[in-house]
């Protein structure tokens, strides 16, 4: 798996789970974190099996980013065209979560194609709940109005305390990610996988891929940015993204990887690190075994060389040198 | 090039060791400080020639390399100097070098009786200590070998050209330090300024074959610049798949 799925699979494990085996509905409580930054809760009781309670938690938002009743702007919004009647939102969510929802099963369409779209769907609360801002700009770049605000920096939640930045401007937007690591080897390898990014656009295949920059300063973009938004130790990434980036069907995708960006490179960094490892546990086996044939054999010859040994009756009989 | 001795003529310093030849290494220098051979214009010249190849190597005193190996000593050290760069030279002068030094016999401790310790590390006696030797191929790259009479320091430096290999050779050579009880030559910590440090006693030499030790030493220099120029190398393919599958999600 390259590329990071939209739907949380454990989530739509158990949407599925629950569809099929709905007259045994049994006691459900769980609680799961997604990327290290989302947390989910999902409850569900006996007596009304049809219902489900989902609680999502988002990331505690940096001071910057526009937060409207614990949630990004155009969320609610968001929620409710995509999922119609199935969900209902509950005002207001559990303690300690910024979104709790009713699904009520009951509602699902009956056919089942359309059905497990619609769980798949559900799955993707994240893509939904997060990415609603993302979603409001980049709609308004593909339906060519031009912006209310252009020019005018928009920072958005990213993770815990983390934003990243976007500037729409006419027929583009630039989106922007600090980029932050917590560990030292983390950061190394983060960067030099930014780097191949940069690389990767200049290929002929990606001709038409968003226009992809990284440096390790704040670009030019950023002036406005608050100070603490300014210091990255793996360096700002920006695409810049243009309408063809966001015509019909690619929508949901571009919004699903650009909020994701962050996770994305950090889950192959950790899968690299793994590679790694693997290849140093085969090397050093390599190794021991060069050293190994170093020693000697049972019965060598340079057995004799040894600083001292025990005495055998065999050999104190006829051995000079012992 | 040759720094010998008796050439010219001049006065021999009196603690100026005879420079030896080591076989299969045509251009090596052997080299005591600088202020010991005030009187010999031979060896200086050498010097000053050294220090032409060597820019960042200064005569008087304060150079990096000669005073971080033995301040304490006042006998003259000896410093040998690959002039051809090429691995192949590199390796084949520290295996010279190496079979050589590698003549351990058992000595019991002469302090603390039924002890015995591998004098290099203790440094209790200085009659027991033999000079060390610095191999540089450059400025990045360099051994130290250091001798006793019953054990025998060896101590790499490994090739770091960016941040990325920086961290891992730290990565690699840390994890080898941590299985230094299956390699039994290795010591657990690099000595201070080298990034891995072997320590080889006379007992391995009576366990193990030692031209197969020294086989094993070399074959590990060579590995570990193998595997870490492997492990940027994909690295780097990686992180170009990674960029390339993400960028294809919006064409």
């Amino acid at each position: 798996m390259i590329l990071l799925q939209s739907q949380s699979r454990y989530l739509l494990q158990i949407l599925t789970n629950r569809v099929q085996n709905i007259d045994k509905g049994v006691e459900l409580d769980c609680h799961w974190v997604e990327f290290d930054d989302v947390r989910y809760h999902i409850q569900a009781s006996i007596k009304n099996p049809h219902l489900l309670h989902l609680s999502v938690s988002l990331p505690t938002p940096p001071p910057e980013t526009e937060f409207s009743g614990g949630l990004p702007f155009g969320a609610i919004e968001a929620i409710k065209a995509a999922y119609g009647s199935v969900v209902h939102i509950l005002d207001p969510p559990r303690d300690g979560f910024n979104l709790t929802v009713k699904l009520n099963l009951s509602k699902l369409p009956s056919l089942e194609e359309m059905k497990q779209n619609l769980l798949v769907k559900i799955a993707s609360v994240r893509e939904v709940v997060m990415g609603a801002p993302l979603r409001v700009i980049l709609k308004r770049l593909a339906s060519r109005s031009v912006p209310p605000n252009v020019g005018v920096l928009v920072p958005l939640l990213h993770r815990p305390n983390e934003s990243f930045f976007i500037v729409p401007q006419i027929e583009k937007v630039t989106v922007v990610f600090p980029m932050r690591f917590n560990d030292s080897i983390d950061t190394v390898l983060a960067a030099s996988f930014l780097q191949e990014f940069v690389e990767a656009r200049r290929t002929a295949g990606l001709n038409n891929a968003p226009a992809c920059l990284w440096s390790s300063s704040p670009p030019n973009e950023l002036k406005e940015a608050p100070q603490h938004a300014l210091s990255a130790n793996a360096g700002f990434v920006s695409f810049v993204i243009s309408t063809r980036h966001v015509e019909g069907k690619k929508l949901d995708k571009t919004v699903w990887s650009l909020s994701t960006f962050h996770a994305y490179v950090n889950y192959h960094v950790k899968c690299s690190e793994g590679f790694m490892h693997t290849r140093m546990r085969r090397r050093v086996e390599s190794l021991i075994q060069a050293l190994d044939r170093a020693k000697l054999d049972e019965n060598g010859p340079a057995s004799q060389s040894k600083s001292f040994k025990r005495l055998s009756i065999e050999e104190s009989r006829g051995n000079s040198y012992s | 090039m040759w720094a010998s001795d008796g050439s010219s003529g001049a006065p021999i310093p009196s603690n100026w060791i005879p420079p030896i030849h080591v076989s299969g290494f045509d251009s090596c220098i052997l080299v005591g400080r600088a202020e010991d051979c005030s009187g010999n214009i031979a060896i200086l010249r050498s010097l000053v020639r050294i220090r032409q190849l060597f820019l960042n190597v200064k005569l008087k005193g304060e150079n990096p390399l000669l005073s971080q190996l033995d301040p304490l000593s006042s006998t003259p050290f000896l410093f040998v100097l690959s002039m051809a760069s090429s691995l192949r030279l590199y390796l084949t002068c520290i295996r010279n070098t190496l079979e050589a030094a590698m003549c351990l016999q058992n000595f019991p401790c002469q302090e603390v009786e039924r002890h015995n310790k591998p004098e290099v590390e203790m440094k209790t006696s200085p009659e027991l200590l033999l000079n060390p030797v610095v191999i540089c191929r450059n400025e990045a790259e360099k051994c130290l070998i250091e001798t006793s009479i019953n054990s025998l320091r060896i101590s790499l430096k490994v090739k770091q050209a960016d941040e990325l290999e920086n961290i891992l050779t730290k990565k690699f050579l840390r994890f080898l330090s941590m299985r230094a009880e299956a390699f039994q030559v290795l010591r657990r910590k690099p000595v201070q300024g080298y990034d891995i440090s072997f320590l080889i006693t006379n007992y391995h030499c009576e366990e193990m074959q030692k031209h197969k030790l020294i086989d094993f030493i070399v074959q590990f220099m060579e590995d570990i610049d193998k595997e870490i120029s492997e492990l940027k190398l994909s690295m780097n393919t990686r992180g170009r798949l990674v960029a390339t599958e993400f960028l294809k999600q919006f064409i």
